[in-house]
């Protein structure tokens, strides 16, 4: 058996595993598999980093571990001392560990207070990047006109509706006093039901990812695992 | 005999649901694909790209195995196009379980087409570059638009090559040559990243992006808002979109994409079946009892 072949066995027994939690409940070959992908998936999260790009992009030009030397004494390229400063951080960031030292917590307060101000920051910086074109882009023309002043029926009824909605949503969201009664308790309704009508539109959309991910296990079954096994086993 | 069909055992429901889906992806019975605006959009944004003798696209695969489904051949629907296009793309991913996929799809795609177009080749350095798996989420991507010099930013490609030795980096500067950034993803995380920070003053690239059907809902405010200029939408997304590319490039051969499209649809409609069965037994069931549904 070739190691392809050996792979996609595997990989179709992994997935049945899987799927017999819908048939079978919680059972030992499910559980098996669970554990398995958890510790797969745990292991490359550590590993990955560390091979893909501490290893290649901080920790070899720092140490010029990446400089080759040619048989007449030349090198691929210069030393870069500069790459030591990486050192600086690096050190910030392994106070992270004095956490487990009582004596020595406060020291990882540094790393958490600095760690705190640049998420901070970059949260603010962020927000604003990603919401105020969102705000300006809320702000619609309810009647839309061409280049010959006619009104373009469709594009103003979608606008109109897209402003009417968003004033209705924002209004359920409004706390500061209670509608008990009136126009604008019923406005609250219309909120909700705007609202309800959004989450089942998310809904369908969930559902259809679910089922594209089982669409794709099937055809590794029907297309690639059974013929690999009937070609083993016949 | 009882209308009421909330007791069924459910495992007679996940049977006639692979049963209905196996038949499609057994038989690779196909439905011509739906229209779809969006992708229309995104397939002209790279069509009528140009790069210019310094431009590059920047192609982020955000994904992993748990999203192939729908963000696997998106991937390589688009990557089709910028090869078809001869345009300069550069890989990368903020996503540690994408790391083999961004060397594996080029070059997939490249043979394929190699085959398809003999004479015609597709290499490594000079048509794409592979810049690897770049951690550090917000801090890293934010850093991109501030370099002048995206050689020394990104210093070398995923094998270690230093990207001022790649031909396809020669006339690459700062972060003004990026003219399209595609992203194909299931993570909207690292999605929002990308709208908040992949930008400056003075450029902002255009941006299309392939997401899961979950992310569907949440990306059509960004369209709204022009911040995205083209989608593709789950696997129905990528399947209209391998109909523009038939449609524009009639000797590709025809794609595996439309047998899960029309497998999903089918997925739809036994799932609207066994609502509207469920809802009427309960509706017929309370009627007979005379009583109010529990």
């Amino acid at each position: 058996m070739s190691w392809e072949s050996s792979t996609i066995i595997l990989g179709g027994i992994a997935t049945l595993a899987i799927y017999s939690f819908l048939f079978f409940g919680e059972n030992r070959f499910y559980r098996f598999f669970e554990h398995l992908f958890i510790g797969i998936s745990a292991g490359l999260y550590a590993v990955q980093p560390i091979s893909l790009f501490l290893w290649g992009d901080i920790i070899q030009p720092m140490f010029g571990l990446d400089i080759v030397t040619y048989p007449d004494g030349t090198t691929s390229k210069e030393y870069n001392s500069y790459f030591l400063l990486y050192l600086i951080p690096m050190t910030i960031g392994m106070l992270y560990y004095f956490m487990y030292s009582a004596r020595y917590s406060w020291l990882s307060q540094i790393a958490i207070g600095i760690a705190l101000g640049a998420a901070g920051g970059l949260a603010f910086e962020g927000f604003f990047n990603e919401i105020w074109p969102q705000i300006t882009g809320s702000f619609k023309p309810l009647v839309v006109l061409d280049s010959l002043g006619n009104i373009l029926v469709e594009e103003s009824i979608n606008n109109t509706l897209f402003v009417l909605i968003l004033l209705i949503v924002m209004n359920y969201f409004f706390f500061t006093f209670r509608a008990q009664a009136g126009p604008l308790k019923r406005l609250n309704t219309s909120g909700r039901w705007l609202m309800m009508i959004s989450f089942g539109a998310l809904f369908g959309s969930t559902v259809m990812a679910r089922m594209s991910l089982l669409i794709e296990r099937l055809q590794f079954m029907i297309l690639e695992w059974y013929p690999t096994l009937w070609k083993i086993f016949a | 005999m009882s209308w009421d069909l909330r007791n069924l055992d459910r495992r007679i429901m996940y049977a006639v649901l692979l049963l209905a889906l196996a038949i499609p992806i057994g038989y690779e019975f196909v439905l011509p694909p739906t229209r779809l605006q969006n992708a229309d959009k995104m397939y002209e944004v790279i069509k009528n790209l140009d790069l210019g003798e310094k431009g590059v696209v920047f192609v982020a695969f955000d994904w992993g195995p748990s999203t192939v489904a729908e963000n696997g051949p998106q991937t390589e629907l688009v990557i089709e196009h910028l090869m078809r296009r001869r345009l300069r793309f550069a890989t990368f991913s903020q996503y540690y379980l994408a790391a083999p996929l961004l060397d594996s799809v080029p070059r997939k795609i490249a043979e394929r087409l190699m085959a398809e177009y003999p004479g015609q080749t597709w290499e490594y350095g000079k048509d794409w570059v592979n810049l690897g798996y770049r951690p550090g989420d917000s801090i890293f991507i934010q850093g991109i638009p501030k370099s002048t010099n995206l050689a020394e930013y990104f210093k070398s490609d995923a094998n270690g090559i230093s990207l001022s030795q790649i031909p396809l980096w020669k006339h690459v500067g700062g972060f003004g040559d990026i003219k399209l950034l595609a992203q194909i993803t299931g993570l909207t995380n690292t999605f929002s990243t990308l709208v908040q920070f992949f930008k400056n003053e003075k450029h902002t690239p255009l941006l299309v992006h392939g997401c899961t059907s979950i992310g569907i809902p949440d990306a059509y405010i960004y369209l709204d808002s022009n911040q995205l200029n083209g989608l593709l939408e789950g696997i129905a997304g990528a399947a209209w979109y391998a109909e523009r590319l038939k449609q524009e490039y009639t000797e590709r051969k025809p794609d595996k994409f439309l047998v899960p499209f029309t497998a999903l649809g089918i997925a739809h409609l036994v799932l609207l079946a066994l609502i509207l069965l469920g809802n009427l037994s309960v509706f017929f069931g309370t009627k007979r009892s005379g009583g109010v549904a529990r």
